[in-house]
């Protein structure tokens, strides 16, 4: 009896308070206010729908949000089927069989990523155009040219599934090769033929990986402005930039914004759910690396042909097209202001990599650092930007700034000092948002390679009498530096793509190459675009050859 | 000196103690083993005293100072204690020498004192190698000489022989200890193998579930085991229930609980032997040889099974068997 009441004391209100006061450090605290600033955009633009809907929100309602909401869930169906078919299907091919060229196409099927969506919307819109490439090539041969109208929402369908597939590609084939040899041995030995393994075995264990590649899928199709917006569908995102730009209606882009992130935070939600049941202890990474087979000549090719498709599609026609323009149009684009304008995109890209790396490492160490269980529950909120869209990302982060650069034009003033905008319309804001929006991209490939470092080389460092900060520096970064260097490489790429968010935050006086591309095409100059198109292409595509190299060799 | 007052830790707010209201002592300059099974807590509670993890409750002193308690925490780094673990957990990235003298930059004779630790633990050639580059116990000597290095008022080991197979562990055990010998450390050894704690601890603290069920010098607890948990961790032990008590004739106390070690059961083909108090006829089930001895799988009238070991090979058929008063373990319940 005494006992059980010796327990329940040790868990009294007095006890906990006593520890929460014995372990609460700067870490905790440091933590807590950097999940603070990451967590703003998304807290502002609750906070400002107390504020009510703006004058057209109720049009909105009645004639737009039905078209906002069916237009997206049919791009999320439509896409969803589309990057599974290429996606599962190239991986379990890639790694399960011996086919020509297949060493070269494992890493073929990455690069579409390398291509952001709007630009191979603009690609694929002159392709099919009057006076396009198909419509010379029919004339090449006397045909009749039978125009197909992409300009629509399946067309945009079609153009995000075909530059988005890679990310289901990606997680289901690091499972295939990684997780799941043994099984396959198993289900061989027990007399099982390839169709019924694939579908009975290797499909439901994949699942998971293969809902995470979908969900990033889902989340990209939510998140992108310029392929809709040239291709004329109406999204979520599109209305954003409408009622805060065209309609100069705050109010309803914050409602538009906030829906959208619930809808967001529901798929969230739905994926926690779909993978509790299926919940795999995954086997131990065994080093044995799938088994491929060999079938016959005919067969081969034709797996050939099936993997060749997504490429083809996603990569080397848009590709081939950017590469015609850019031969059309260099003489009037390529000059001293565009160099000018690519090192200054590189520039902002390099500085906001290194600024979010520096962010996710904090966010990482210091909520490790920090005794408290909750404050490392918390943290993981830090790490939420990548699933909200960058349009919503720019308005929730105007809405503070604007807010503190009012403030600070009025405490200037009363000192007598005449200032403008400090934070809004300036890099800092344009920074801060992307280090909200990508700091996830850093903190993974980071975090996973602070867990395979064992922890008790941190703790021996600490026994030894050396600190936290210390022993960072002098063990752990060294350990986790392969890590840390392709966070800082996948930030770059992120920044060098992203468009939405750098539409709405840049400082007037800069641009990026995205943005160069999307004035392009929106001036009626789509082939002009293609250069400053292929300058994103070539940066984003050395470093992901680079990294899949690495991926490889693991 | 080490105090540890009931010291505990659990995991899940309380649902389950990993570390339940632990109390002992620990003198300058003696060897403590903490035995446990898998799950005891064994490394939760060492780990606490490293300041690797936090208390809900209890104190610790170290050398007369506060190191935990419900409103103070001293940092690992400032406690002063060496830790050798399981894994060694040398940093892969540093040389032996490197990896020494971490632990010790802002000495001024630091050089001076890792040259020492190396000839201490031998290795004194090897210094430029990186701990890839060096087997299992030599990686073992650098974990133990890093540790020792800052001269820490006390020293953990954490499991440090469980990665190593039987013939190597006895002999790099006897090592390892020699050398903590000769530098008069105080020293909590964590290990689940009796063998290593009886061959090298002054005391050995018992954990079972968390909370201690005994501590004593190492030669009393074979004898005078607390509980029949305790007998059986050292040795095979056969709990002397109700039948047995009739089968072999001894009338035991009530209340208490009794046990007798398998090896303090003595084998008689026919008579039984006349030294032995209490006797009975018992039926060889099953001959296992296990090399210069047997075991024998008997049952016994009332249906009992027991096993036994002798060394007489040329056993057959049906046999007497006993033991005297004087070897049985009594225990209160």
């Amino acid at each position: 009896m005494n006992q059980v009441g010796n327990k329940q004391n040790t868990f009294s209100l007095t006890k906990r308070l006593k520890r929460l006061k014995r372990d609460v450090n700067k870490w905790s605290v440091l933590t807590l206010t950097i999940v603070f600033f990451l967590a703003l955009p998304v807290i502002s633009i609750g906070v400002e729908l107390f504020s009510g809907p703006g004058e057209t929100w109720s049009h909105i309602v009645e004639y737009l949000l039905f078209q906002y909401i069916s237009n997206s869930l049919y791009l999320i169906f439509f896409c969803s089927f589309l990057v599974l078919v290429f996606g599962v299907s190239s991986a379990w091919f890639i790694s399960r069989f011996n086919f020509p060229f297949r060493k070269q196409i494992e890493w073929l099927l990455i690069l579409p990523l390398t291509i952001p969506s709007y630009i191979v919307g603009y690609a694929y819109a002159g392709i099919f155009d009057y006076g396009g490439s198909l419509d010379m090539l029919f004339r090449q041969f006397n045909l009749d040219f039978i125009r197909i109208d992409i300009m629509n929402r399946t067309g945009l369908a079609f153009i995000l599934s075909i530059s988005l597939f890679p990310y289901v590609y990606v997680s289901a084939r690091a499972f295939f090769l990684n997780q799941a040899n043994n099984l396959l041995e198993a289900s061989k030995m027990l007399g099982i033929n390839e169709g019924k393994t694939f579908f009975k075995l290797m499909l439901p264990l994949a699942r998971p990986a293969i809902i995470a590649g979908l969900i990033l899928v889902i989340m990209e199709v939510l998140n992108d402005y310029g392929a809709a917006s040239y291709y004329g569908v109406n999204t979520f995102t599109t209305g954003i930039f409408r009622s805060w730009f065209s309609l100069e209606e705050p109010q309803t882009a914050i409602y538009l914004s906030a829906l959208l992130v619930a809808i967001i935070f529901a798929l969230i939600l739905f994926e926690k759910w779909q993978i509790r049941k299926v919940r795999f202890t995954s086997s131990k990474t065994n080093d044995t690396q799938i088994h491929r087979k060999d079938p016959n000549k005919p067969m081969q090719w034709l797996i050939f042909t099936i993997v060749f498709i997504p490429v083809l599609l996603g990569f080397i026609i848009p590709l081939s097209q950017l590469i015609y323009w850019a031969f059309l149009t260099a003489s009037t684009v390529f000059d001293i202001k565009f160099i000018m304008l690519s090192l200054q995109s590189f520039g902002i890209a390099i500085s906001s990599a290194l600024i979010t790396v520096f962010f996710a490492l904090i966010l990482i160490y210091f909520s490790k650092w920090s005794a408290l269980r909750l404050v490392k529950n918390i943290s993981r909120v830090g790490v939420m930007g990548y699933a909200i869209p960058g349009a919503v990302i720019a308005i929730g982060i105007m809405l503070p700034t604007i807010a503190l650069d009012k403030w600070l034009i009025q405490t200037l003033k009363s000192f007598g000092i005449d200032s403008g905008f400090i934070v809004n319309g300036t890099l800092i804001a344009l920074f801060y948002a992307y280090t909200v929006r990508f700091l996830a991209v850093a903190y993974n490939p980071i975090e996973s390679t602070t867990l395979k470092v064992d922890s008790s080389i941190s703790d021996s460092s600490k026994v030894l009498g050396v600190g936290n900060l210390k022993t960072f520096f002098k063990i752990e970064f060294p350990l986790i530096k392969a890590g840390v260097f392709s966070a800082v490489i996948l930030v770059f790429i992120d920044v060098m793509k992203e468009l939405p968010l750098t539409l709405i935050l840049k400082p007037y006086a800069i641009d990026t190459l995205a943005v160069k591309a999307f004035e392009y095409a929106s001036d009626e100059m789509v082939m002009e675009a293609s250069i400053p198109s292929l300058f994103i292409i070539f940066t984003a595509m050395i470093p992901v050859i680079f990294l899949n190299k690495l991926l490889i060799k693991r | 000196m080490l105090i540890v007052e009931s010291l505990s830790k659990s995991f899940n707010k309380g649902k389950n103690y990993s570390v339940e209201d632990v109390s002992f002592q620990l003198k300058k300059g003696n060897v403590c083993a903490i035995v446990g099974e898998s799950g005891s807590g064994k490394t939760t509670l060492v780990r606490l005293i490293a300041g690797l993890e936090r208390p809900n409750s209890g104190t610790i002193y170290l050398d007369g100072k506060v190191i935990v308690s419900i409103d103070k925490f001293v940092q690992p780094e400032k406690r002063n204690i060496g830790l050798v673990f399981q894994e060694y957990a040398l940093f892969p990235h540093l040389t032996v020498f490197d990896n020494i003298l971490y632990g010790i930059s802002k000495r001024k004779d630091k050089k001076q004192r890792v040259r020492e630790m190396l000839e201490l633990v031998g290795l004194s050639d090897m210094e430029d190698r990186y701990p890839h580059q060096l087997s299992g116990g030599q990686q073992q000597r650098v974990a133990l000489a890093r540790a020792l290095a800052p001269e820490p008022s006390l020293l953990i080991l954490d499991e440090p022989f469980s990665n190593l197979d039987t013939m190597m562990r006895e002999q790099l055990r006897n090592e390892v200890f020699d050398i903590i010998k000769k530098t008069d450390a105080t020293v909590l050894f964590v290990t689940h193998d009796t063998q290593d704690a009886l061959a090298v601890a002054d005391e050995i603290l018992i954990l079972q579930n968390g909370k201690v069920v005994q501590k004593d010098a190492a030669s009393n607890l074979y004898i005078n085991p607390n509980t029949l948990y305790v007998a059986s961790l050292f040795g095979n032990t056969i709990h002397i229930n109700k039948n047995l008590q009739d089968a072999f004739h001894c009338p035991l106390k009530p209340n208490c609980s009794h046990a007798i070690r398998n090896e303090k059961i003595k084998v008689n083909p026919k008579t039984g032997d006349p030294e032995c108090e209490h006797l009975t006829k018992a039926f060889i089930v099953k001959k296992i040889e296990l090399g210069d001895y047997v075991q024998l799988i008997l049952k016994l009238e009332t249906g009992d099974q027991l096993t036994v070991v002798t060394k007489d090979k040329s056993i057959e058929g049906t046999i007497v068997i006993g033991f005297n008063s004087k070897d049985i373990l009594e225990f209160k319940e």
